[in-house]
């Protein structure tokens, strides 16, 4: 009995061992084929920027020619760098970064102190302005956006970096994405913080705001990738060089009869290295943030 | 020291008075990198002569420009000069935002504007010149030699001698089936609906088979739009489609010149002669547009510059626009892009369109067959509804359907409007 026993087993095993491998198998061509889709069109970008015929990047874009370079150049790279100049590309990057750096910066002050109240204060009505806030955030930013022009325009802020920045710090997504962070965190800890007598300031500063790194991250993150593609917003208040930033010069590159692909493929890419870097930054606690709140419902 | 501490503040007062004291011009414009330094440039030199003016230039994308334009109407930052597409230009100044322009620029650019130039300037209603331009614009009928003498194809001389419909549709046929054509024609459906291509390009295919977007004396768009002339000419368009002898859109804007030449014809405008004929070399030629009826007709209008009526100094922006229309560089700039001459002595200046010039049948198309869009301020609801039309019947749509339920969406946002008057009374 035994005897016929152990081959049974040991054939089932084996071919439990070769389903589980076949699964991996599928699995992996899924993975590879899902990275491929994702990677091909950055690596497409990055490829049409080393070439330097704006038609012959257009040519190649329906073929497989289009993630191949026989002669690659950086020109067009140097000509999206200058600081100075008609089209000073390399200004408008830096000008994006101070806007994007601001917008993170002040963001997440103001939008973790007002969810830090709303999860801790003593406020009367916390859950009405919760409520409140919650509902703002169902406006699309569409909707507001010529009252907001005329607003900024009556205030005197049009063609500043403050426009850009200013009207995007507080938002509603990321004052309850703190709230929900911060009223997760043990009742204990506010407690034995206020019995020694540390002010709610001192307790959002020293305790709360250490401890929710991957709310943090996850806020640096979305904020900035929001602030970073801001189009239309910069089209409507900036006037000048002066505070433009990299997204609306790129629209340069559209002309009415032609479109520059070179130079907008690499100014593309450079656009992207800052968001990416952000990302890579702070991807460790992005990803736990989230892995966080799928645990916890 | 104490003294010269004084002297010094005083002096950066009186100097910070002085620089103050210039007169700030703003212009909104579009236009790709190359007209981008070519303005900023000019603008240098306008300063230089004029110490006291400081020339701010606003850039819009051409794609958002009319969002740019409506944000500086809500904030009332209407800038002081605007470049404006031609064809909106009856909605501005019927919306009063340009102001006529005549007492404002030199006498000789004046003179020297051609009689399409005048044309897409002028405001039907009071008759009066609201904005200028350097440049024109026309379509033509791009061919690949090649091509067409494997086909035996007929290469006509000048306009008088277009290709008729049955000519065009023959020669589209017998392309299809020439080895090495992929597309017998590239109508440039990759510029997309974003932009004036359609109504611009296709527009006139429609008037030359008897037929517009608008009744232009009673200003009602149904039954001329959805007429059957206009329903039989879509129909054809969308049998050029069906048929797969169109470079569809998702094949971008340049399978003409492209390598390997996949198109034989492109029904292309004026600025991409440079382009392909450096390409192509003797292989191009260029043809008027088809008869597609009783007569020729050819799309005109392009970006041009207006005075807005919020500008505090008119006379200042009008010397600036005069200075920049005679401006030498954005002149030669102008050539090199192949711009199309709006101006009669940038003409002469330009050989491309000159008689026996390569594009002098292009020229030609601007005195006899040239036919602007409708000036009319509904103008931006007649262009949306007539391009989502087009894409719709290109898409496989009911012909008569579609350009139904354009031509309602038209007459519903003049009658919206009360007609627009004075235009409800123009009969």
């Amino acid at each position: 009995m035994s005897d016929l026993a152990i081959p049974t087993l040991q054939a089932e095993a084996q071919r439990e061992r070769s389903a589980i491998g076949s699964l991996r198998l599928i699995q992996t061509a899924c993975i590879l084929v899902i990275a491929l889709v994702i990677v091909s069109p950055l690596f497409m970008l990055l490829i049409a920027s080393l070439k330097d015929d704006r038609f012959q990047i257009l040519a190649d874009m329906g073929s497989f020619r289009a993630f191949w370079v026989s002669n690659p150049t950086l020109s067009n790279f140097a000509e999206v760098s200058n600081l100075s100049g008609e089209l000073a590309f390399g200004r408008y990057l830096l000008n994006s970064l101070f806007i994007l750096g601001c917008t993170v910066g002040a963001g997440l002050i103001v939008n973790s102190m007002a969810g830090f109240v709303l999860a801790w204060g003593t406020l009367r009505g916390r859950a009405l302005v919760l409520s409140l806030v919650i509902a703002l955030y169902v406006i699309p930013q569409e909707s507001i956006i010529m009252p907001l022009v005329i607003m900024v325009s009556r205030a005197g802020m049009t063609d500043t970096f403050a426009v850009q920045i200013v009207p995007w710090v507080a938002s509603p997504l990321y004052i309850f994405l703190f709230y929900q962070f911060f009223a997760q965190l043990p009742k204990e800890l506010f407690e034995a913080a206020e019995m020694d007598g540390a002010s709610v300031f001192r307790i959002y500063r020293s305790i709360f705001l250490p401890l929710s790194l991957p709310a943090l991250a996850t806020v640096s993150i979305l904020m900035g990738i929001e602030s970073w593609n801001q189009y239309l917003w910069p089209i409507l208040v900036t006037q000048t060089d002066y505070a433009r930033p990299i997204a609306v010069a790129i629209a340069t590159f559209f002309g009415q009869d032609s479109i520059y692909w070179d130079r907008a493929m690499a100014a593309s890419v450079l656009m992207m290295i800052p968001i990416l870097a952000l990302y890579l930054a702070f991807q460790r606690w992005f990803v736990s943030s989230f892995v966080g709140s799928a645990v916890k419902g | 020291m104490g003294n010269r501490l004084l002297s010094f503040l005083m002096a950066s007062v009186a100097l910070g008075g002085l620089a103050e004291a210039k007169t700030v011009i703003h212009v909104m414009h579009q236009g790709d990198p190359g007209w981008v330094s070519t303005y900023g440039e000019v603008a240098k030199r306008f300063e230089a002569v004029n110490p006291d003016v400081d020339i701010e230039l606003i850039y819009a994308p051409h794609d958002a420009y009319n969002e740019k334009f409506s944000a500086a109407v809500m904030s009332k930052q209407l800038p002081d000069v605007m470049e404006l597409d031609a064809p909106f230009l009856a909605n501005y100044v019927w919306s009063g935002y340009l102001q006529p322009i005549k007492p404002l620029i030199d006498k000789d650019i004046l003179d020297d504007m051609t009689a399409s130039n005048v044309a897409q300037g002028t405001y039907p209603v009071d008759k009066e010149l609201y904005a200028v331009g350097l440049t024109d614009s026309s379509v033509v009928l791009y061919g690949n030699r090649k091509y067409l003498e494997a086909i035996g194809a007929r290469i006509p001389k000048g306009v008088d001698d277009a290709w008729t419909r049955e000519e065009f549709e023959g020669y589209l046929e017998k392309l299809s089936k020439l080895e090495g054509v992929k597309w017998p024609i590239d109508t440039f459906r990759g510029y997309g609906i974003k932009t004036e291509w359609i109504t611009y390009a296709y527009g006139p295919i429609l008037q030359s088979a008897g037929c517009d977007l608008i009744d232009r004396k009673t200003w009602k768009s149904a039954g001329t739009l959805d007429s059957d002339a206009c329903v039989d000419a879509l129909t054809m368009m969308q049998k050029w489609v069906k048929n797969g002898w169109v470079v569809p859109q998702s094949s971008g804007t340049n399978q003409f010149f492209a390598e390997g030449q996949p198109a034989a014809l492109a029904l292309g405008g004026h600025w991409i002669y440079a382009e392909a004929a450096a390409t192509m070399k003797d292989d191009i030629v260029v043809m008027p547009l088809p008869k597609f009826g009783p007569k020729g007709a050819s799309p005109n209008g392009t970006w041009i510059w207006g005075i807005t009526t919020a500008s505090e100094h008119p006379e200042i922006a009008g010397k600036f626009v005069s200075f920049m229309l005679k401006d030498k560089a954005l002149r030669d700039y102008a050539k090199e892009d192949s711009a199309y001459p709006g101006l009669k002595s940038f003409a002469t200046d330009s050989p491309l369109y000159a008689n026996g010039g390569p594009m002098a049948v292009a020229f030609e198309q601007a005195s006899k067959t040239a036919i602007a869009r409708p000036p009319h301020p509904a103008y931006p609801i007649i262009t949306s509804a007539f391009m989502g039309a087009v894409d719709e019947i290109f898409n496989g749509g009911d012909v008569k359907a579609a350009l139904t339920a354009a031509a309602e969406k038209i007459d519903e946002d003049i009658e919206e409007n009360d007609g627009y008057p004075p235009f409800d009374e123009q009969q």
